[in-house]
């Protein structure tokens, strides 16, 4: 399915670097912490879901590990900046890498993209180091000669564990 | 500590103060583990779990696996999650359905009342192989109060109704909330572990003191934490920041103990007049529907905040949600936290709920998370053999009783319900009971 759309896009003119591009930049805020940043990449209607199971179909009717629209997210955030979040003293330091990148839909007359990729985040804090992998789908909204997030979705291979604290988005 | 004698155990506690060893002794764990959790009630889940004939779900009552089983004449069964056989775990599933279960090594298959249904090469079995004894072992005593079902893994000690009596209000003050008078546990459930003893997340759910320090970072420059719940317009009033002192709203709360480890702080209230979203009037005028209006109004006065059912379970009547605590080592537990389904609330109301939980309680939550690390610190300072006594001496002396709840009252700041919890513990770890 997924390799005939990409054919599509391909058809279609469609190049995959920028959303590639976009991907990669998406991830180095996140491990720059440069989370206010890593948020305006975000639409106004913009929403951020880690499902706690594996395809989990809907937000609304079971638990999740995040699900925040951009209300939530600022709230977020503006707790990572406090002073006294005792779960990131120290912070945490994070390295992301994303690839097997594909363009899975277009909706040319809406100007909107679904992105497949597959990420693997290394975090180390406190002396431990641990590691969240996953797919991740990236619904993105043209936005001049960029993209706004419509929907992030990261769905770790692990989402149905028990994990210990997770301060930082994925 | 391995021999576990009473009066040794006994010097672990006094009375404003708890040794450390309580939280990093590894014998006394393995203690706790047979006297606490091989003796208590404890929670196990929810009928909601289990609605079909066929149904299970599967959980740990201590360290032990277990499973909960809606059998085929609509009975809940607790049964021990070991096959009779050769001891492996039967259903390795967290929940689903089957018509029996079956023991994935030798194929021996149970009906969902644990009954042994079939073995395959029957006739290697011996001329004394006695079928009906081979039925999964279940725990000797259940019971269960609105669709909560707590079991016994002891044939005998207080009954169900000694232990549960003075928490069902507790349980009722969630429950009628739902316009239809049930709940469901049936929109998943977070998980977290953390390095640290199970005691830590007891102790904490009933602990007010923290809040202001503990979470400061959920907590904005004017002093309010972030709005919480459907329809609230702002958070509550946690810190005074003029004074940089809790606020005096905070330092009024009040907390109680009612016996067996129990307690509850209060009060957190539902409709203050200022609440209010589309959603949330629409949730007040459908309970008001079903129960009345003065009903709905006494429902959504003050309320209880969180409520401890000693030692595994606790309720959480701010977020709504149903936490269980499962000790995996001395310094290590994990908790499940399950999101409450108000029946007769409307999908919008049940979803505000759900989405409140994941940034209060989730592994990822604003909230949750400081707790997780306070109690991964307290489990590292535990380690100094210098300092050998953890103080849980606040309001000491300041309790009273309660006419109207025939409970005991202390502030919700002080640590009454700790040492409450501590007289429980002694109660179980005391060998002769």
């Amino acid at each position: 399915m997924a390799l005939a759309t990409r054919r599509l896009a391909v058809a279609a003119g469609i190049d995959r670097g920028p959303f590639e591009d976009f991907l990669i930049d998406e991830a180095r805020l996140l491990d720059e912490r440069r989370f206010r940043d890593w948020m305006a990449l975000f639409d106004e209607d913009g929403t951020y879901w880690v499902p706690s199971v594996p395809d989990q179909k809907s937000p609304f009717d079971q638990a999740s590990l995040f699900y925040d629209d951009r209300d939530l997210m600022k709230t977020r955030i503006e707790r990572l900046e406090h002073p006294r979040i005792h779960v990131q003293t120290p912070p945490s330091r994070t390295a992301h890498i994303v690839g097997n990148v594909v363009i899975e839909h277009v909706d040319d007359g809406k100007g909107e993209f679904r992105v497949g990729s597959t990420f693997i985040m290394a975090e180390y804090r406190d002396d431990v180091q641990r590691l969240f992998a996953g797919r991740q789908r990236h619904h993105l909204r043209r936005h001049g000669d960029t993209f706004r997030i419509v929907q992030k979705r990261v769905d770790l291979i692990n989402c149905d564990a028990a994990f210990e604290a997770m301060a930082v988005p994925i | 500590m391995r021999n576990g004698h009473a009066d040794e155990i006994a010097k672990l506690i006094e009375p404003g103060r708890v040794h450390r060893r309580v939280y990093t002794d590894p014998d006394l764990f393995e203690l706790e583990m047979e006297r606490i959790f091989g003796r208590a009630w404890l929670f196990v889940g929810h009928t909601s779990q289990v609605p079909n004939p066929g149904d299970y779900v599967t959980t740990e009552l201590g360290r032990q696996p277990v499973i909960m089983t809606r059998h085929s004449d609509g009975s809940v069964h607790v049964l021990l999650n070991r096959c009779t056989h050769r001891g492996a775990k039967v259903v390795n599933e967290r929940r689903g359905h089957a018509q029996r279960l079956t023991c994935c090594y030798h194929g021996w298959s149970f009906d969902t009342d644990g009954k042994l249904a079939t073995v395959p090469v029957p006739e290697g079995c011996g001329a004394g192989f006695d079928k009906d004894a081979l039925g999964l072992a279940r725990a000797p005593r259940t019971g269960e109060y609105r669709g909560f079902v707590f079991a016994s893994l002891a044939d005998k000690g207080p009954s169900f109704e000694d232990h549960i009596g003075p928490m069902k209000g507790n349980i009722d003050d969630l429950v009628d909330r739902a316009p239809d008078g049930t709940l469901a546990l049936d929109a998943g459930m977070h998980r977290y572990v953390y390095s640290g003893n199970w005691k830590l997340q007891v102790e904490n759910v009933l602990d007010s003191y923290h809040v202001p320090f503990g979470h400061a970072s959920t907590v904005n420059k004017q002093g309010v934490q972030f709005a919480r719940r459907e329809g609230d317009q702002k958070g509550a009033a946690v810190i005074e920041t003029e004074k940089k002192q809790t606020a005096a709203s905070w330092k009024d709360r009040k907390s109680f103990t009612a016996g067996n480890g129990h307690g509850w702080t209060s009060n957190t209230t539902l409709d203050d007049g200022k609440r209010s979203s589309p959603v949330f009037d629409d949730y007040k005028r459908m309970l008001a529907d079903k129960v009345g209006a003065e009903r709905a109004a006494e429902i959504l006065t003050p309320r209880l905040h969180n409520s401890l059912i000693y030692p595994n379970m606790s309720i959480m009547g701010l977020n709504i949600h149903v936490r269980v605590i499962k000790p995996i080592a001395v310094d290590r537990t994990e908790v499940n936290i399950y999101p409450i389904r108000l029946s007769g609330a409307s999908a919008d109301m049940n979803f505000a709920n759900i989405r409140l939980l994941n940034v209060t309680h989730s592994a990822a939550s604003f909230v949750q998370t400081d707790d997780l690390e306070s109690f991964v610190r307290a489990q590292k300072g535990l380690q100094s053999h210098l300092t050998d006594w953890v103080d849980i001496s606040r309001g000491l002396g300041a309790e009273e009783p309660d006419s109207a709840t025939n409970a005991t009252r202390g502030l919700a700041t002080h640590e009454m319900v700790v040492r409450a919890q501590y007289k429980a513990w002694l109660g179980y770890m005391d060998e002769a009971a």
